[in-house]
């Protein structure tokens, strides 16, 4: 995976395009939560979105920088 | 009872998410932050600056502008006609002195047959030192005429090393001066890259260890190694002024930026069918040997 990547020719750490897949990825995950109803399970489901936006956009960048 | 275990249930789990969340954000940040790579690496080359060794006109230019040429292949060719002209001269000097040389062995061998009563000592001595003296200078002239040899043999200008001419602007018609660079030729043989490391990521590798260049805005991956580390760079904070004092810049405090230092990547082989510039961008990815990191 390349470390940056070119946006409108300025080059970027391909950190940028991990948080926008992280961001989608969440939204898409809350949705599917939502639909399953797994948020009666939950505690505080704000808390619970950012966390696992924090664990996708955490995992993507360590894969990325290995 | 069954509320209670069902509410703490649901904290543990949104707890485990959040602290799962936080551990890795905690290691993506030390990976971004503090494993040895930097976005900041330069490919470099060797560079030869080809000034000719003798001034003359240039009268023609063997190679095209990035034109690959080998050593000893020919790069221009100054006028030879001046030197031409001084080698006819300094063979003529050898064969005068040469001349000069025969008479001067002959009156000496001639005086030193004859005894005491015919010649004097003094003038014996004397045709004995002036043969002396003629040899040097036929000697002397032998060295000028190799030396109007090598200035025949340099007017003609060829590449010292494998490698790419490059940024040519030398035409015919122009005129060379001794020592004035007139084009570049890049060293084949020489490419590596220069890894500009902050501060503080230096301890965590050493010379050896395998690395990794990515070059800017493509997928490829050259294969090399820390070849050494430069021990010094400037610094910035403090120009010696005009009158030898210190010039300590008043630095604002509260950011301390660290400082790039350069450390010297050999590329351990190049593709086949890579363009590989000097003055690319590249990444550096240094992966340090495991006995380091014990």
């Amino acid at each position: 995976m390349p470390r940056e990547f070119a946006l409108l020719d300025a080059l970027v750490p391909t950190l940028l395009l991990a948080f926008i897949v992280a961001a989608i990825g969440t939204l898409v995950l809350d949705r599917l939560f939502a639909w399953l109803g797994a948020y009666r399970v939950i505690w505080y489901p704000a808390l619970f979105r950012l966390s696992v936006f924090g664990c996708l956009f955490a995992g993507l960048g360590l894969w990325i920088y290995q | 009872m069954k509320f209670y275990l069902k509410r703490i249930f649901r904290i543990l789990i949104t707890l485990a998410i959040a602290g799962a969340a936080v551990f890795l954000a905690q290691k993506l940040w030390v990976r971004y932050m503090d494993s040895p790579w930097t976005r900041d690496g330069r490919v470099r080359a060797d560079v030869v600056n080809i000034a000719p060794d003798v001034a003359g006109l240039v009268v023609k230019v063997a190679v095209r502008d990035n034109q690959f040429v080998h050593r000893g292949d020919v790069l221009f060719q100054i006028d030879p006609e001046h030197y031409r002209h001084a080698l006819a001269e300094a063979r003529a000097v050898v064969d005068q002195r040469k001349a000069s040389l025969a008479m001067k062995r002959s009156q000496a061998l001639r005086r030193a047959s004859l005894d005491d009563e015919v010649i004097s000592r003094e003038n014996r001595e004397d045709t004995d030192l002036a043969a002396a003296g003629a040899k040097a200078d036929y000697e002397a002239a032998l060295a000028s005429l190799e030396k109007a040899q090598l200035d025949m043999v340099r007017s003609v200008v060829r590449s010292p090393v494998d490698g790419w001419v490059s940024n040519l602007l030398v035409r015919p018609g122009d005129y060379a001066q001794v020592g004035a660079p007139k084009l570049a030729v890049i060293d084949q043989h020489s490419f590596w890259v220069y890894g500009y490391f902050e501060e503080h990521k230096l301890q965590m590798f050493h010379v050896g260890d395998t690395a990794e260049i990515q070059l800017l805005g493509s997928g490829l991956k050259l294969q090399g190694h820390v070849e050494s580390i430069s021990m010094g760079i400037t610094d910035r904070d403090n120009p010696t002024d005009v009158r030898l004092l210190a010039n300590v810049n008043p630095s604002f405090n509260w950011v301390r930026l660290s400082q790039r230092v350069p450390v010297r990547i050999h590329i351990d082989a190049i593709p086949d069918g890579l363009t590989l510039v000097a003055g690319m961008t590249c990444s550096v990815v240094v992966k340090p040997s495991a006995k380091v990191k014990s």
